[in-house]
């Protein structure tokens, strides 16, 4: 119990950085920016570091001011990671970035871990992206994310709650569209990635 | 923050993170995802200790699962319950 009570306490600095990629704003999710940007917040949280600070200075002096290069980044990165109990790094629709950046990407976020053993990373994007992923994580786990049937009928009684004609509703009616939205979304998935049915997904 | 912090935060990465974070807390529905913490796959990732292999845990999905179960994670971890 107190062993529990102590890891918890030493988790509670636990560090998080994540992006969300977005088709939008693909020319600018280089794998520099993305490098960047988790750095970015990780030192936001105590005060910039006297490495980052100097690299910026010395960046200023050199004509028209120069950007930090992958490498600047990756070394800064790892002394950040180094001053941090453990670090959580999140990529969301890793599919939405440009694919000549994805290897690259994956490239940096493993020579991370490879230096940083307490760094642990999230990713989620579709399914094709996942061969990458287990090019540069050969123990990788993954996980089929299929909407759970409880989350969909949860999600649409929100909805209908929500419904600004409610004399138009009624009991039947209601449970037809729960009923026919449930069986869709079941044919969708099944069909599409050939994964277990929604049944047996109850189980988790 | 200072001036220069604010510089050196814009000369580390163009990209913003928060911008979509917001959107992500403004249509939070309490309750989704919860079932991901159950899974074998989670415990495994959770439990695998050091290594650059076992390092990532991949959810793989169509659009629109990913911030849900993201976020899901995120609080969990932020709650400290990570180990």
């Amino acid at each position: 119990m107190i062993d529990a009570l102590c890891d918890r306490a030493a988790e509670e600095n636990i560090a998080v950085a994540g992006l969300y990629c977005d088709y939008l704003s693909q020319q600018d999710q280089t794998v520099t920016n993305i490098m960047g940007v988790i750095l970015k917040q990780l030192v936001g949280r105590g005060g910039v570091p006297k490495d980052v600070r100097e690299a910026f200075q010395k960046g200023k002096m050199e004509f028209g001011g120069r950007r930090p290069r992958l490498a600047d980044l990756m070394g800064m990165l790892k002394i950040a990671i180094a001053s941090l109990p453990r670090v959580f790094i999140c990529l969301d629709a890793l599919d939405e970035c440009l694919p000549k950046h994805l290897p690259g990407l994956l490239e940096s976020l493993r020579d991370l871990t490879q230096e940083c053993p307490k760094t642990r990373i999230f990713l989620t994007g579709r399914p094709h992206v996942g061969e990458d992923v287990q090019r540069h994580f050969s123990k990788a786990v993954v996980l089929p994310i299929i909407p759970n049937t409880d989350d969909v009928r949860n999600y649409v009684e929100m909805r209908l709650n929500r419904d600004d004609e409610p004399d138009a509703m009624n009991k039947d009616l209601r449970g037809d569209i729960v009923r026919v939205i449930l069986e869709k979304i079941s044919d969708m998935y099944v069909g599409a990635l050939g994964v277990p049915t929604l049944s047996t997904m109850d189980t988790y | 923050m200072l001036d220069e912090d604010a510089q050196i935060m814009r000369w580390l990465s163009p990209l913003e993170p928060n911008d979509r974070h917001q959107g992500v807390r403004t249509d939070r529905f309490d309750g989704v995802g919860d079932w991901l913490l159950e899974t074998a796959e989670w415990r495994e990732w959770r439990e695998t200790q050091g290594g650059a292999e076992g390092a990532v845990l991949f959810c793989s999905g169509n659009p629109g699962v990913g911030k849900t179960y993201l976020r899901q994670v995120t609080r969990f971890m932020e709650r400290g319950e990570y180990h």
